[in-house]
């Protein structure tokens, strides 16, 4: 990214990329199952994440900053996910909505459920419930966002971060 | 809907009766489950039944709801279970095919109900029931390195080996396998 990568960014400067970066997050919504239903529920005026600077108009993963992969993810579906994620420019973010994007949730002995979205895509914010409520989404995005506010660029930016961590589970 | 104008619907007695009456023993169990005729038939004689189901003026069985199988473990048998409608008569037909569990073959009625085509695809990967004369039975639903047919109960789930049902409630004895 020329010169954000090679010197290191003064606090200032980096103040101001990371508060224009951290309210304009186009969203992509990966919506499986009834978590999406929520998903929606949070775009409409009652709930309302425009005011956050979250814009759901991405008109694919190209454009988009952030992905919300809200539902069930079946093995069968993950390889359209981890394809929808590789195509999303960096900085990128995924935020994974639900139990079951969570760690497979009520689905967590089925032969056909992904256990975990986190296991091919790395997730910066997790919100547990089933389905959460639209509050718990929003909770959520203001986490990323100071998550972002706080974030060294080079760093984001040098594509390790970009890689999941190996699985743990056993 | 079709052309034909609509009738009464054939009552679950008449329809054992006239089923009986054609394919006599391969009809091995006609019953009446909750207003529906529930036929169990012979896998050879089958398709004859399901062609004749559909062509017939009084059947006119015009429509496939659905078709998947039942594992019945302890008989060693799968049965492969196939609902009919009647879309001008309004009558349903379950008719039902029982099959060794070990060697299950079963004829296909894809090319009689193209609706059928993927529930056997599906039928196939999650049961095992291997479809002769389906013309593309490949994996529908499941992954393409997907092994064994998960729906069987013998279909060992990984999670569940590695962690007991946390369900049961407190107090309740847990099933030792």
């Amino acid at each position: 990214m020329g010169v954000i990568d090679k010197v290191p960014v003064p606090q200032p400067m980096k103040f101001i990329l990371n508060w224009g970066r951290r309210y304009s997050l186009w969203v992509m919504n990966f919506g499986l199952a009834c978590c999406a239903i929520e998903f929606i529920a949070v775009s409409d005026p009652k709930h309302d994440f425009i005011r956050f600077g979250v814009i759901p108009f991405a008109h694919g993963p190209r454009q988009a900053d952030l992905l919300v992969v809200a539902g069930t993810v079946t093995d069968k579906m993950a390889p359209a996910l981890k394809r929808v994620y590789d195509q999303m420019p960096d900085p990128k973010y995924v935020i994974s909505f639900g139990s079951c994007s969570n760690c497979g949730g009520p689905y967590w002995d089925s032969y056909s459920v992904t256990k975990g979205v986190d296991q091919f895509v790395p997730v910066d914010v997790y919100v547990p419930g089933c389905p959460p409520r639209p509050e718990a989404l929003l909770h959520g995005i203001v986490r990323l966002q100071e998550k972002i506010a706080g974030e060294d660029i080079r760093e984001k930016w040098s594509g390790k971060l970009t890689r999941p961590a190996a699985p743990t589970r056993t | 809907m079709g052309s034909s104008p609509a009738r009464p619907p054939l009552p679950v007695p008449e329809i054992s009766e006239r089923l009986r009456a054609q394919f006599g023993d391969d009809v091995t169990e006609a019953v009446d489950r909750d207003g529906h005729a529930e036929v169990t038939v012979a896998s050879q004689r089958y398709r004859e039944v399901v062609q004749m189901l559909r062509d017939d003026e009084d059947f006119a069985m015009d429509f496939l709801e659905f078709l998947t199988a039942v594992d019945h473990q302890d008989r060693g048998e799968l049965e492969v279970v196939a609902h009919l409608f009647s879309t001008s008569c309004n009558h349903h037909v379950r008719l039902k095919v029982r099959i060794p569990r070990d060697d299950a073959r079963c004829p296909t009625i894809s090319d009689l109900y193209a609706g059928a085509n993927w529930h056997e695809r599906e039928t196939w990967e999650l049961f095992g029931v291997v479809f002769e004369g389906h013309p593309h039975l490949v994996k529908l639903v499941l992954p393409e390195p997907f092994e064994g047919y998960p729906l069987r109960k013998d279909f060992v789930l990984m999670s569940r080996e590695a962690k007991p049902w946390p369900g049961a409630v407190e107090g309740e004895e847990i099933e030792e396998e």
